[in-house]
């Protein structure tokens, strides 16, 4: 498998099928780990580093995690390949942006992702459509089990799993759902959602985690603490929430059909029109439209677009993507003219 | 929608940025975004909140201030200003400042969840390790770097034997 093989298709997790999937679109965990005896990376010199890549690449390979596990050794990799790794949430932004020995192995489905020599040694994340949070638990700390008979972690029964920044000490778990919210953001109802789930001390991202942008409706609800409960206690916390914010999302929703929904139709149709004819589209706007459309199709207005086919175009239309697609680099005005004759070309396959 | 900023052409980002709880919209044509982006970008970063953090909770400066890991040479005054650990050792050599840190950060200083199954077989060799452990700590305090490389060499050598495979 080459990195080039998956541009034809996207990862399970975008198929849009799973329990609550018209609001919730993906379920998440990353579990950070490092290897015994060894500094933390940013104290490790180039022989740690090359070593720790070695060991913990063997030893994932040992472990048979699943049956079709690519590697990509990211220092050989060109920076429009990372930034696609980037896009299809395999690696994290700083991965990407990392130097030095460090690697990423994932599977055919792109389910599971391990990046290895991140901030910390290993982190593993494993991903999901809808909102699923025990079934990837369950998957994933399988996988933490076959790795700790290989690999030496660093654990201490007071501080639990230990990690090079102190936020992530304990379970080293970060759990996240990714939510497309538009009634919510419309009616100016999300700041209520934000105040109950900072009580509950977990934290409202943008779509690719840590400091990025809100776009596209799309939002990332996480644990902020990992030390002082169990794994599935912080699962049981964020689950607790998510019902309460799907059921608001869809009340809104119907306050908006009942109460403006010519209002409401005009903007579906607009930005599903703009799709199909605009001659450039910048990355934010096709957010702002596929946002508009998406909730469209889950309200009715649209019938003709899968839910698939629109959660990928979310994915596929990122600047990374489209460099991949074209195989060469683009400045932005290049890429907004290839976008938008992209998603046209996209739409058009459901017109006939 | 006209762009907010140059109220001329026509708005075609529209960004939502979280502070706090408070959600900001703003409806900008891309050039205006463009340059906004760029004051976006001091939205405090998790390494920033951490180390303001740091700096809230750690009174002890000046009894800390002098202690260095003898495993990996990482300061306590490194990790104030940049937030990052050096290695596993550090948890134990800067105990003091890291638990209020924690308690702050986590509202808990105990781990409660996962227990690598290894770590069940090591339990009789724990109470041992923590024990060369407050050792270690006593020592570093007292700058006593010789007597804290030979027991950070014991604490080596007894975790050694749990490496084993079976
Ligand atoms: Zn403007
Ligand atoms: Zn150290």
């Amino acid at each position: 498998m080459k990195i080039s093989d998956l541009t034809d298709n996207t990862g399970e997790w975008l198929r849009g099928t799973g329990p609550d999937s018209d609001i919730v679109i993906s379920s998440r965990i990353r579990l950070a780990r490092n290897v015994a005896r060894f500094p933390f990376l940013s104290r490790a010199n180039v022989k740690q580093k090359t070593e720790l890549e070695e060991i913990i690449r063997d030893k994932i390979k040992e472990s048979e995690i699943t049956q079709d596990l690519f590697y990509v050794n990211l220092a050989d990799v060109s920076p429009v390949d990372r930034l696609f790794l980037v896009e299809r949430h395999l690696i994290s932004r700083e991965h990407a942006g990392g130097e030095g020995v460090r690697g990423v192995a994932f599977g055919k489905s792109e389910t599971i992702s391990l990046m290895v020599n991140e901030e910390d040694h290993l982190r593993i994340q494993v991903i999901r459509s809808g909102f699923e949070l025990k079934e990837t638990w369950k998957t994933i700390d399988d996988i933490d089990n076959k790795l700790e008979k290989k690999i030496n972690y660093a654990y201490s029964s007071r501080f639990g799993y230990l990690t090079s920044c102190p936020t992530n000490v304990g379970t080293g778990m970060r759990a996240s759902v990714m939510l497309h919210l538009p009634a919510l953001g419309m009616t100016h109802h999300i700041e209520k959602v934000f105040n109950a789930v900072v009580k509950l001390g977990l934290v409202v991202r943008g779509m690719y985690g840590e400091g990025t942008q809100v776009s596209g409706d799309l939002y990332q609800i996480s644990n902020q603490f990992t030390l002082g409960k169990s794994e599935l206690e912080i699962i049981e916390i964020i689950e607790s929430v998510i019902p309460r914010i799907t059921s608001y999302e869809r009340m809104a929703r119907k306050a908006l059909v009942s109460e403006s929904r010519e209002q409401l139709e005009d903007r579906v149709w607009r930005s599903y029109g703009m799709l199909k004819v605009a001659r450039t589209i910048s990355s934010d706007e096709i957010l702002h439209l596929l946002s508009q459309v998406r909730m469209g199709v889950n309200l009715g207005i649209i019938n003709d677009i899968q839910m698939k086919t629109l959660n990928e175009l979310f994915i596929l239309t990122l600047p990374g993507h489209l460099q991949k697609l074209e195989g060469r680099e683009l400045t932005s005005a290049q890429r907004n003219i290839i976008r938008a004759s992209y998603v046209r070309k996209r739409l058009e396959k459901i017109e006939s | 929608m006209k762009c907010e900023s140059c109220n001329k052409k026509h708005a075609t980002v529209h960004l939502t940025e979280i502070v706090g709880t408070a959600k900001k919209e703003r409806h900008l044509c891309e050039e205006c975004a463009q340059t906004v982006n760029t004051q976006l970008a001091k939205i405090p970063t998790p390494t920033e909140i951490l180390t303001s953090l740091i700096n809230q909770v750690a009174p002890e400066i000046n009894e800390m201030s002098k202690i260095s890991c003898p495993v990996c040479g990482l300061s306590y005054l490194d990790f104030r200003s940049h937030g990052r650990l050096g290695c596993p050792m550090d948890y134990t050599i800067f105990r003091k400042g890291l638990i209020p840190l924690l308690e702050k950060m986590h509202g808990s200083t105990q781990h409660v969840g996962k227990v690598p199954s290894r770590a069940g077989k090591e339990l009789i060799k724990k109470n041992e390790l923590m024990q060369l452990r407050s050792e270690l700590n006593k020592a570093v305090e007292k700058e006593d770097y010789e007597k804290a490389a030979d027991l950070r060499d014991k604490i080596y050598e007894l975790s050694g034997d749990n490496n084993n495979e079976d």
